[in-house]
């Protein structure tokens, strides 16, 4: 009885510890010391999807290279809102990092007040991620062209996404308003969902990650038809891309990347920026990454401020378009 | 036999000494994890799923399939002996199993469980290894129409789930399907009810709801009512923790209809131990000869809902491991492993990681019987951490909920709705409301309104895909059955009204 209580005891201390560990806010030294302690990543999704996996991929290399370990903290919830509102709370130090998404600049038109502002309160580091979405079809279905499913199913069309707001159902909504225009856009909890409805025939098209159903396509119960990057994804050479299928205009990249606090010194950026940079171009995680049907590339702080305007401008066009009522 | 030698192989792989080792790992911690009030099984195995990038990938999910399963082990214990659950899903082994401890039974009681769960663990088992491709197939042709159907089923079932008044019954269910609805609208994509509170934009929390319902307002309940229960005076011998022949007829039905519901509700993706133990628990009370029994210290009030919550865990693995296809949360972390490891589940995964798919199998067996063996011995211990002064216990208590809660979404107003939620439970219990028709009408609300809705989009608004498609035309007719049954036993049973002692 008594070991069991010391147990006990130890386990709710180790739990405590673990928990004041992460509110550590030990005042550090500027840009030259930096970094002398673990640095914080905050993941506004759960563990195991695809932004936490690469994030932890390129976390362990990226650790070593600048000596500190890096902690992931996943904060799921309300579209991100939840890691943002922990990410403004912390000091521009370097210490507190937020993986942001191309999903990040749909919320900035679909919520009508956020308490932050993004492009003011947090400044990019670099890429991490790259990847496609995948328009798919049931095998059965016998379709492996989309112009002839189009032309099959004409205003009957039916498609599966996730939720409203996603990129994949946004981009549901730009793939309506280019190519057919009374489609029924179906939306579902989660991608295994989106699967299930594909594989019982209740849909003619889903659209999803690649990553997400790259199982689904090695095991041939889903059939890839079009893909919406700008070029062909390495990893299926044979599908043509939306707009080699006749969809003009039906381009759609999603992309992680790692942000900090506004006022972070600028030396630090440049150190992260370098050793990201660094880390994604090696073999390793090059592999990896491509494993998981993503693509691993850093840009630079401009480049990554550009690509979050006119994402967030391409959103609010098909936000716009489509009639969704901003929040 | 192919499957047979199959299985062997799987054997063979699952009896190294390493994988043993991390089985051994994963349930132990499974099991702790499950006692500990509110701390649950996906927020353990998203902390360990880094450390299995290191380890091969057979290890490491048996490693974390075991917390998973382990944890449904313990998940009881908290329920029967303090009336607050470990998890969400054995909030309903609260109803029958506190009484049983309160009766000087508890020793009984945990035997009962821990022999229930190894039998639905057991059951689905044999299923997945017998029949998984098959059932796979079947569970993922359920469409919207179907679900909404099961959970209409479900629904009427739980009517039953209150003692006392029917119409206090009806209103907590409602309350409950109204809580459900809280946060955002998945068809349209607006936020419901979240007051501008960012927490609420995923909806409540099923643990902050489930724990403080039942936690936090059952340690208000004894501070309120200063008579703090307290057991544990002489040794507990293992004569007294052995069930009586009148125990174990109940438990041996229960049991095996416990598995079957558990394993049924476990396969189809998107539902969840909670309904499976619910329904179980609801269909027991309506079978029962003495359904005016439950809520007092009935039998097959936990043995059913312990068998049917891990004969869940485990039928949960069918869809994920034969299609590729995770049933809820914890199953999508635990492909995301695979997926790190290069392995993509599907329909080939059997046929191209045979060792692999059959190496878990034969690991969730093993693992089983690690937690019998585990579990049995520690009964004693259990029923002494009641003669621990409630002055020490409750602290400890609500501290552990605390942090549980807090760990599902690193939330901090989750913790404060869970205590919301426990003043709330607490003046139910005061009034005679009962809380677990609000749990269930929870869980179920959204799910039906979602099919609801999704099955008349895909049928073009027209009401006749229930009946027109035949798996919801059957579980419509059962529904419609149920409601006949209990209206005509309401007629001959005017005065069923049993009060539940405060």
């Amino acid at each position: 009885m008594i070991s069991v209580l010391r147990l006990f005891t130890l386990m709710l201390l180790a739990i405590s510890l673990a928990g004041c560990g992460s509110e550590d806010n030990v005042t550090a030294g500027g840009a030259d010391t930096w970094p002398d302690k673990p640095v914080r990543i905050i993941i506004p999704f759960g563990p195991g999807g695809l932004a936490d996996v690469t994030m932890r991929l390129a976390g362990e290399p990226l650790g070593e290279l600048l000596g500190e370990r890096l902690v992931m903290e996943n904060r799921p919830g309300a579209g991100g809102v939840a890691a943002a509102t922990t990410m403004l709370n912390a000091d521009a130090d370097g210490y507190t990092l937020i993986v942001l998404t191309n999903g990040t600049t749909i919320t900035e038109t679909l919520f009508d007040d956020l308490p932050y502002n993004i492009t003011e309160d947090l400044v990019p580091v670099s890429a991490v991620a790259w990847f496609d979405l995948v328009l798919l079809v049931n095998p059965d279905s016998g379709f492996t062209d989309l112009q002839a499913l189009l032309e099959a199913r004409g205003d009957n069309l039916r498609i599966a996404t996730i939720n409203p707001g996603s990129t994949q159902n946004l981009s549901a909504e730009l793939f309506k308003s280019l190519a057919s225009n009374n489609a029924t856009i179906i939306p579902y909890r989660t991608t295994p969902d989106v699967l299930g409805a594909l594989l019982r025939g209740e849909v003619d098209l889903a659209i999803d990650a690649y990553t997400a159903l790259k199982g689904a396509i090695d095991n041939n119960q889903a059939r890839p038809i079009a893909v919406t990057g700008e070029v062909r994804n390495p990893a299926m050479p044979d599908i043509p891309t939306a707009v080699e299928a006749g969809i003009t205009g039906f381009v759609v990249t999603g992309w992680n990347a790692l942000y900090a606090r506004t006022g972070t010194d600028p030396a630090i950026i440049d150190r992260l920026n370098a050793d990201i940079a660094s880390v994604l171009a090696t073999d390793d995680i090059r592999t990896r990454f491509a494993e998981l049907g993503v693509e691993a590339r850093a840009n630079t702080p401009q480049e990554m401020q550009q690509r979050f305007l006119s994402d967030i401008e391409k959103w609010r066009r098909v936000i716009e378009a489509a009639g969704i009522e901003t929040l | 036999m192919e499957t047979l030698s199959l299985l062997s192989m799987g054997f063979e792989q699952a009896l190294t000494p390493e994988a043993l080792l991390f089985c051994f790992i994963g349930v132990s911690l499974g099991t702790f994890i499950g006692v500990l009030p509110g701390i649950g099984s996906l927020t353990t195995i998203a902390l360990c799923l880094p450390l299995t990038f290191h380890l091969e990938p057979l290890l490491g999910l048996i490693m974390l399939a075991g917390i998973f399963y382990g944890a449904q082990y313990g998940s009881s214990t908290a329920s029967i002996l303090l009336n607050v659950p470990g998890s969400a899903p054995a909030a309903i082994t609260c109803l029958d199993g506190y009484p049983m401890s309160r009766q000087g039974r508890a020793g009984i009681a945990l035997f009962i469980t821990t022999i229930a769960s190894f039998i639905g663990g057991s059951f689905a088992i044999l299923l997945l290894i017998f029949f998984a491709p098959v059932l796979a197939e079947f569970a993922i042709s359920f469409s919207a129409a179907d679900y909404f159907s099961i959970m209409l089923l479900a629904l009427t079932a739980a009517s039953t789930l209150s003692v006392g008044s029917p119409l206090k019954g009806l209103a907590m269910v409602s309350l409950g399907l109204l809580m459900g609805m809280v946060g955002t609208d998945i068809n349209s994509g607006q936020f419901r009810y979240t007051f501008g509170i960012p927490a609420l934009a995923d909806g409540i929390n099923l643990v902050a709801l489930a724990m403080g319902l039942f936690g936090v307002a059952e340690i208000l309940n004894n501070l309120a009512a200063g008579n703090v229960p307290q057991a544990g005076k002489e040794k507990i011998s293992f004569k007294q923790m052995l069930p009586t022949p009148e125990d174990w007829r109940a438990f041996r039905f229960s049991c095996l209809r416990g598995s079957f519901i558990g394993s049924f509700i476990g396969m189809l993706p998107g539902t969840g131990p909670t309904i499976a133990t619910f329904m179980a628990y609801a269909a027991e009370k309506k079978l029962s000869k003495t359904p005016e029994k439950f809520g007092h210290g009935a039998v097959a009030g936990i043995s059913a809902p312990e068998a049917a919550n891990n004969a869940s865990v485990q039928a949960a693995f069918i869809p994920t491991l034969t299609l590729g296809v995770p049933g809820d949360a914890i199953m999508a972390v635990m492909l995301g492993g695979l997926l790190i490891h290069g392995i993509t589940p599907g329909p080939q995964l059997v046929t191209t990681d045979a060792a692999l798919f059959w190496g878990v199998v034969a690991s969730f067996w093993i693992g089983n019987i690690i937690l019998l063996i585990l579990n049995l011995p520690m009964i004693g211990l259990w029923v002494k951490l009641l003669s621990i002064p409630y002055r020490f216990l409750f602290p400890a208590v609500l501290f552990l909920i605390c942090i549980g809660v807090y760990s599902v979404n690193n939330n901090s107003t989750d913790v404060l709705l869970t205590l919301v939620f426990g003043i709330m439970g607490f003046y139910f219990n005061r009034h005679g409301f009962p809380s677990a028709p609000l749990l269930l009408g929870f869980v179920l609300g959204p799910l039906m309104e979602e099919n609801f809705r999704r099955a008349l989009v895909l049928s073009d608004s027209s009401l006749a895909t229930f009946v027109d498609r035949p798996i919801s035309a059957v579980f419509l007719a059962m529904t419609a059955v149920l409601l006949v049954f209990s209206f005509r036993r309401k007629a001959t049973l005017t005065d069923d009204k049993v009060q539940l002692a405060p």
